[in-house]
């Protein structure tokens, strides 16, 4: 193991290599301080860059984006208090109050020293359970399978924050597109009404690339008839001489003497981040909530205390580690960014899974050294850049959206050289944003849309392979699924119950 | 009852299971799979039907619950009409993106959308825009074409 990864290192650290990771770990980590720009989005924007490259070439500028993305929120998270991505939030909790209280290098290097140490733990996870897993894995029949992915949709679905129906609707989405043109079986057409155009199905990227960019986008759009008001315009102005300076190794101090708290931050990142779909942006503040409820002085998080940006950074790197090992492990999706991974490895002809380690053992070590080197490049772009990335965070969204769109559109187009899937992006950014509007959450139909045909080829060969359904149930590790899902769905409809009454109680609205 | 924009949402997405629930009794079997091709995308849109109905119902319901002398809460200021500018401008750039093909078509659509985004009131923001449209494309035409060997569209008119 360790010899494959020695060599995966070495492979990495060569300039073909190098030049993509360093690159794809810039971009992640401006894109992730520029607010309103997610992880997702910029994963996006590189994709079509990677269709040229070889496949561990792309896929470490992918993991670079990933990595880098997830510490880059801190920076404007703790210097303008707005949080870059969805995991930082946290981090503006207590990082921002830290910063105004005259401490902003404390609080930028607390938050990317411990984004190294969570993102380094969970690398040695990656690198330990993936094997073992992919080896479980391959006991899985078709049962196994088709109820692992159930799970991993009622979790998704049980999750979204607006609403449980809307989270299932969602799922339901996501499956009927994937039923939509060629059965996966014996290919015939099916809802295709006669139409050439959908004939072959959807192409998943161009799906999932209109409706998470589209949506995001035109949702800023909206906001630009809000007025700003002259305190944000204030708060929103970087200054270059705030100094950043800092003793490292009384920061690293500070963050390893609290072990507890940084291992129980990382180990809530992991385990989240092996939870199919859900991300970074659960992980950060599942990390926080947990790290005030053990804390014996909880009244003092939000102040800027150190414990909250630990707490935060450590998991959302933490939590990279984890969603690789889902993708690796079984080819599941850890979140919307390693569903678009999962679609990079595709268009390259890599068929991730179980096998994926033993097949492909140049490659998989590859990503880990990728995961590893990118930890360490993160370290270096942010203290060589972290007020020149506040600059860039100035970019109005009249220019970053038009620039945005057309590598959208040229990720479309490059998958087969057709409009169509260009015409597709666009079906789907309207339907996307359509349904955002209408408080619908989108990481549910993003594995639905993912895991469909599997579903699909899953259920029909397990019923050719025995026309028994009971099996479903009476298989140990099948039954034990099914009946994590429908604990998972039990539980989320409770909680949802349980909400209603304390709103209704309260006399509170609901938002 | 007017209804709202959840019930409206339900009432579509019933409506297009139960359509394509009625389809999928017409697909074909085939001898080798003892289930069929329709017997999958049933269970999808059984589910998705059901769904849409319980979404329906909620939304009915809360409706209801609802006192009907409360005013609806102030919705923050959103800027619509420029979403659907927006979509239109990106409509009609890939209409034009395979008859004035990538350079000249990704040129006119940065140029549009920056400008309908933010309108430049200067010859100087005039010019900065220009700028970034021609730069944007003749960036991302070199960077792909080049050196990523990635083709994008020619131009049926222009052949460019």
């Amino acid at each position: 193991m360790f010899e494959l990864l020695g060599h995966g290192l070495l492979t990495v650290l060569q300039w073909n290599y190098l030049v993509p990771l360093f690159a794809g770990t810039l971009v992640g980590v401006i894109g992730g301080a520029l607010p309103g720009v997610t992880i997702t989005m910029t994963i996006i924007v590189i994709l079509p860059f990677t269709y040229g490259l070889d496949p561990l070439q792309g896929l470490a500028a992918m993991t670079g984006v990933y990595v880098g993305g997830s510490a880059g929120g801190l920076v404007t998270a703790c210097l303008l208090g707005i949080p870059g991505t969805p995991s930082a939030i946290a981090t503006t909790f207590d990082g921002f109050p830290m910063a105004r209280a005259g401490a902003p290098g404390r609080a930028i290097w607390l938050g990317v020293w411990s984004s190294l140490f969570g993102g380094l733990l969970g690398g040695l996870f990656l690198i330990l359970v993936t094997g073992p897993l992919a080896a479980i894995a391959l006991q899985f029949g078709p049962w196994e399978y088709f109820s692992l992915f159930v799970l991993a949709m009622a979790m998704v679905a049980g999750l979204a924050e607006s609403s449980f129906i809307k989270g299932l609707l969602s799922t339901a989405i996501g499956l009927l597109i994937t039923v939509i043109g060629t059965d996966p079986i014996g290919s015939v057409p099916r809802f295709t009404f006669g139409s050439e155009f959908i004939s072959g199905g959807f192409p998943f990227l161009p799906v999932l690339i209109g409706i998470f960019a589209f949506a995001q986008i035109m949702s800023d759009i909206e906001k630009l008839a809000v007025p700003k008001t002259p305190e944000s315009v204030l708060a929103a102005q970087p200054s270059l001489g705030v100094s950043l300076g800092v003793s490292h190794l009384k920061v690293i101090g500070e963050i390893l003497g609290r072990p507890f708290l940084l291992l129980w931050s990382t180990i809530v990142g992991i385990l989240i981040g092996v939870l199919p779909a859900i991300g970074g942006s659960a992980a950060n503040m599942l990390a926080y909530d947990q790290a005030k409820k053990f804390s014996r002085h909880p009244e003092r998080f939000g102040t800027g205390i150190p414990e909250g940006i630990i707490a935060s950074e450590s998991s959302n790197n933490a939590n990279v580690g984890g969603s690789l090992v889902t993708i690796m492990a079984f080819g599941i999706p850890g979140d919307a960014v390693t569903a678009v991974m999962l679609g990079a490895m595709t268009i390259h002809g890599i068929q991730s899974g179980p096998l994926f380690v033993t097949q492909q053992p140049a490659l998989a070590y590859g990503i880990y050294a990728a995961y590893i080197l990118a930890h360490l490049l993160m370290v270096l772009i942010v203290a060589a850049g972290a007020l020149f990335m506040l600059q860039i965070t100035r970019v109005r969204l009249a220019v970053l959206a038009p620039v945005v769109l057309v590598l959208c559109v040229i990720g479309a187009y490059a998958l087969n050289n057709t409009m169509q899937s260009v015409y597709v992006l666009l079906i789907f950014g309207v339907f996307g944003y359509a349904l955002v509007r209408c408080g619908f959450p989108l990481a549910p139909l993003i594995l639905g849309l993912i895991l469909g045909d599997q579903i699909e080829i899953n259920l029909i060969r397990a019923i050719m392979t025995d026309d028994n359904p009971l099996l479903f149930f009476t298989r140990p590790i099948s039954g034990a699924l099914l009946l994590c899902a429908a604990l998972s769905v039990g539980l989320a409809i409770w909680q949802h119950m349980r909400h209603q009454a304390r709103t209704a109680r309260e006399g509170a609205p609901e938002f | 009852m007017r209804l709202g924009r959840d019930s409206l949402a339900g009432l579509i997405f019933l409506a297009v299971s139960l359509t394509l629930l009625v389809q999928s009794f017409g697909l074909p079997q085939l001898p080798l799979v003892p289930v069929g091709p329709g017997f999958y995308p049933r269970i999808v849109l059984i589910f998705m039907a059901v769904t849409s109905a319980a979404l329906i119902v909620q939304d009915l319901l809360a409706r209801r619950a609802e006192p009907a002398d409360v005013p609806a809460p102030a919705q923050p200021q959103r800027a619509y009409g420029l979403v659907a500018l927006s979509f239109v401008i990106v409509a009609l750039y890939l209409v034009f993106l395979p008859l004035l093909g990538y350079r000249i078509a990704t040129v006119l659509f940065v140029a549009a959308l920056q400008a309908t985004l933010e309108r430049p009131t200067t010859w100087r923001q005039w010019a900065v825009l220009a700028a970034i449209a021609i730069g944007t494309s003749a960036v991302t035409y070199l960077v792909f074409e080049r050196y990523l060997t990635v083709l994008l569209p020619r131009g049926s008119w222009t052949d460019w």
